[in-house]
């Protein structure tokens, strides 16, 4: 009897021994070690090649899900990834275009005039929306477009950012605020023609708003077919969206996505109304298959990288995969600069953060270099040292890739003597924090947003800072806790910013300017209210020529870096990753695949 | 009978009723996030979020919100609109279910073909070598997260990232499969890692169930009136063992359909209703949690008055007034 109870026991643990190192095969290192050299070895492609071959279809996971298909809802890079397929914009980015947006549905350059205070479209009028509606687009369905984003069942979240100071904007969302169903008339924005849309501002901000026209918003939208959705609340146009891009997303003949469901999937098909004669993309895939719900991202970054016909969408391969994709796969790998920086603010109304010297010990005192290895190293991006991100306009102003000088910004792996000196000439004598207040850290509570919160909670705390570390969702951390003063959270350690488009302005405007703070849905999170910086950011929004802008935003950088509101810690790649038969292009603007330029080598 | 049914449709219907409201209290008492300031985005204006909370209804105190939504529960049958993807929930919800009933309902047939055999076995033959075996295994596979397992069974068995014998398809081919044929192949591995640890358990079960009836005066009667061996285990030892067996298959699969099978669905990329469950808890989606959350309850209610009148059948000593 005994010797069959260990038989059986035995049986059990060669089962469980074969398990387990089935397990363990699956990933040979789950460390966070730093991995690759960086952007130079894995350089992205922005243009396609001249054999590339059209038909196929390309298949893209990803983990999640667009914001909005409704383009005056999106506001999402994995979005605009879709849209910039499906909707033309007034003015767009080819992939190898990262300072000015071209002419798109725009008939050539628009014109800027009355000292940067009206600016003018020439509208393409023979290209054609997709199914039901087949007619050509003219002005007044842009001006109908911008319009209807201030119905809050659309609700463009940068609508004011860009378009707050055309004219009659404030009439209209007076309108809006009486009858939250009808579409306002911005007196602003006049079409004397089908082919002809003017916009008109009380200021000299024409280029930015231009610049702005790139986004989903500068795309057109016919009234008298979304009428009927806008009427609703919230909008429904998202679920019958028509196309004026080489694609469209499946639908039936009254207009109703048949394509789209929610987390699932997305069916991308060609528009056959599309004239590419009109258009500077090439659409080489014939069908585009976006599946979602691919939440274990390892498994799914192995999938595309020994697959084939795929891309990943929205999400970064885990470190792991990176790594091994690094050395394995070094060509089914690109890192794409995102635009965009990561930093851990430290509110600077809440004491000890409202003394300057505190603030710079913490930076000086922060090991950044660990912070980006919970994300994978090196390979993520370049450790920031201020916050303009490269490729942005004020970048190198602000003193480029090895940042303003700054003493307590120097070392990226930390410097506890600095740090003590710091907090010795804000009085602590000990060189560390000697008061009793218990700083509210509110973090994510899960993923590598959690590890990053943990190294951050590791570096107050060698500082002497007692901290209530509380990890929530992403999404709570945000609108419940960073983005609402009232909530007194002292450091938020998973917060960053991206660029709208390349513009110093749409980075730091929102984030350091004391006149943005707000009660809620705040995102100077640091609270920086200083005048100085507060003046020079209304001066250089002003600010026409590019050179000169990039000269304004960048010096504004150095003053906010002076300040010590935040502690930089990355700006970001996106490693996009594809199957070996891929011939993936990447869009430099939006910084992941360009669906209309990637194509396939055997479709 | 029929007043018992009815009864327990009454209870049933209140039931729903107070998970909404409990749900409806959650959301509003824990932190989640602002549906209102999601909505809006990141540069939205307070104002804009408000004019956005206004239209959501969500500037109304708790008790007229719940009120309008049991309103339109009731009387058009509506639960609402996604705050996040503009959608009707229950298209939503419908939309999801036929994956989760293809994973629920294949997966039982499975741990129920596996797991009541390997019981009986082991129960008929109590410390044999085959008992042994089984119960270690089946501990083995208790204790085996399913997490864990979807992913071993993945990497060894899967057609795009497997290295062992790569024969299933992989992960997300459900998203893929366009036949019946198709989607069942394509659910043959996350039928067989969900049943593994309930057919252990279900044996388990079975085993200790069918042992205790077995000892019964009753078997022993049979087996005195000469009644063949096979006759009184499947006529009077399985008929009483049975009972419990079905309890608990009912409440398996109110839950699975219900969203428990949220893991199998995240490793093997099933849109199903778990997962339409977790990214709607992430992204407070009241609407979405509260249709689920309804919907998950109405099938754990149905399934259990289910199971209540099968004892009667299954069972002649059960009899309900």
């Amino acid at each position: 009897m005994q010797t069959q109870w260990r038989a059986a026991a035995l049986l059990s643990c060669l089962v469980c021994l074969v398990l387990g190192l089935a397990a363990c095969g699956s990933s040979s290192d789950s460390g966070s070690k730093e991995t690759g050299t960086g952007q130079n070895d894995f350089p992205p492609v922005n243009t396609a090649p001249d054999n590339s071959k059209k038909g196929g279809t390309l298949t893209v996971l990803a983990a999640g899900d667009v914001d909005y298909l409704d383009p005056g809802a999106g506001y999402y890079q994995f979005t605009y990834m879709v849209d910039f397929a499906v909707e033309r914009t007034l003015v767009g980015w080819p992939p190898d275009e990262i300072d000015t947006p071209q002419p798109d549905l725009a008939d050539g350059e628009p014109v800027v005039s009355d000292g940067g205070k009206t600016l003018t479209f020439k509208i393409k009028t023979d290209v054609k929306y997709s199914p039901p509606v087949n007619r050509a687009i003219k002005s007044a369905d842009f001006k109908y477009a911008i319009e209807r984003g201030l119905l809050p069942g659309v609700a463009t979240g940068y609508l004011e950012s860009y378009f707050g100071d055309l004219i009659g904007f404030g009439d209209a969302q007076a309108a809006v605020r009486k009858d939250r169903s009808s579409v306002p008339d911005i007196s602003g924005i006049t079409t004397p023609d089908d082919a002809t849309l003017v916009l008109k501002f009380t200021k000299p901000v024409a280029a930015t708003a231009l610049q702005a026209l790139s986004l989903p918003i500068g795309s057109p939208v016919p009234e008298e077919y979304a009428k009927q959705f806008d009427s609703q609340s919230p909008s429904t146009y998202g679920q019958n969206l028509v196309a004026t891009g080489p694609y469209m997303i499946e639908n039936n003949s009254a207009g109703k996505l048949t394509g789209y469901t929610p987390g699932k999937q997305i069916k991308l098909i060609r528009n056959p109304n599309w004239d590419a004669s009109t258009d500077y993309r090439p659409a080489y895939v014939d069908k585009i298959d976006i599946q979602e719900g691919f939440s274990d991202t390892s498994s799914a970054s192995r999938k595309i990288l020994t697959g084939s016909d795929q891309v990943n969408g929205d999400f970064p391969p885990d470190p792991p995969v990176l790594k091994e994709a690094t050395t394995q796969t070094p060509d089914q790998l690109m890192l794409a600069p995102q635009g965009g920086s990561r930093y851990i603010s430290l509110n600077t109304t809440i004491p000890p953060f409202d003394d300057i010297n505190v603030r710079k010990a913490v930076i000086a005192g922060s090991d950044r270099d660990a912070l980006r290895l919970t994300r994978g190293g090196a390979i993520v991006g370049p450790i920031a040292s201020h916050y303009i991100p490269p490729a942005v306009p004020g970048f190198e102003e602000a003193g480029g890739a090895v940042g303003p000088g700054y003493d307590f910004l120097a070392n990226p792996k930390g410097d506890m003597a600095l740090a003590a000196k710091y907090m010795k000439k804000a009085g602590y004598k000990s060189g560390k924090y000697e008061g009793n207040q218990t700083l509210l850290m509110v973090g994510d509570d899960s993923g590598v947003g959690r590890k990053t919160a943990e190294v951050a909670l590791n570096s107050f705390e060698k500082l002497g800072f007692k901290v209530n570390f509380r990890p929530v969702t992403h999404d709570t951390m945000y609108t419940r806790f960073c983005n609402v003063p009232k909530s007194k959270t002292a450091i938020c350690p998973n917060v960053g910013w991206i660029k709208d488009f390349n513009d110093g302005q749409t980075i730091l405007d929102p984030t350091f300017n004391g006149q943005a703070i707000q009660p809620v849905n705040n995102s100077n999170w640091p609270e920086l209210n200083d005048p100085k910086i507060n003046s020079a950011i209304d001066k250089a929004r002003l600010i026409s020529d590019p050179n000169e802008r990039a000269k304004a935003w960048g010096e504004i950088d150095r003053q906010i870096s002076a300040q010590a509101p935040a502690i930089p810690w990355v700006w970001d790649y996106f490693p996009v990753i594809m199957s070996t038969d891929v011939v993936g292009v990447v869009n430099a603007f939006n910084g992941n695949i360009d669906l209309s330029y990637t194509s396939l080598k055997n479709p | 009978m029929r007043r018992y049914i009815a009864r327990r449709i009454l209870w049933g219907i209140a039931l729903l009723f107070i998970t909404s409201a409990v749900v409806f209290v959650i959301f509003f008492v824990f932190p989640t996030a602002d549906p209102a300031a999601l909505r809006a985005g990141r540069s939205a204006t307070p104002e804009q979020i408000e004019l956005i909370r206004k239209s959501l209804g969500l500037d109304q105190p708790i008790y007229v919100q719940f009120w309008y939504f049991m309103r339109d529960l009731v009387l058009h049958l509506d639960l609402g609109y996604s705050y996040q993807s503009n959608i009707d929930v229950s298209t939503l919800i419908i939309d999801r279910l036929p994956a989760t009933i293809w994973l629920v309902t294949g997966a039982s047939i499975l741990w129920l073909a596996i797991g009541i055999p390997v019981g009986i076995i082991a129960a008929l033959r109590p410390r044999s070598f085959l008992d042994r075996v089984t119960m270690v295994t089946t501990l083995t596979l208790i204790s085996a997260p399913v997490f864990w397992l979807g992913l071993v069974a993945l990497y060894l068995f899967s057609d795009d990232v497997g290295s062992l014998l790569p024969i299933f398809p992989g992960i997300g081919s459900y998203l893929d499969a366009t036949t019946p044929l198709e989607k069942a192949g394509s659910m043959l591995l996350p039928w067989i890692v969900l049943a593994s640890a309930s057919a252990a358990i279900y044996a388990r079960y079975m085993r200790s169930s069918l042992m205790d009836s077995m000892s019964e005066d009753y078997i022993r009667t049979a087996r005195a009136k000469g009644l063949p061996e096979k006759t009184v285990v499947r006529r009077h030892g399985m008929r009483s063992a049975i009972t419990p067996i079905v309890t608990l298959l009912g409440l398996d699969i109110g839950t699975l359909l219900a969203g428990n099978a949220i893991l199998t669905e995240t490793v093997f990329n099933i849109p199903g209703v778990g997962r339409l469950l977790a990214s709607s808890i992430e992204r407070s989606d009241l609407p979405v949690i509260q249709g689920l959350v309804l919907f998950g309850a109405f099938f754990i209610i149905v399934f259990n008055l289910i199971v209540d009148i099968a004892y009667a059948y299954l069972d002649p000593r059960v009899r309900y007034q």
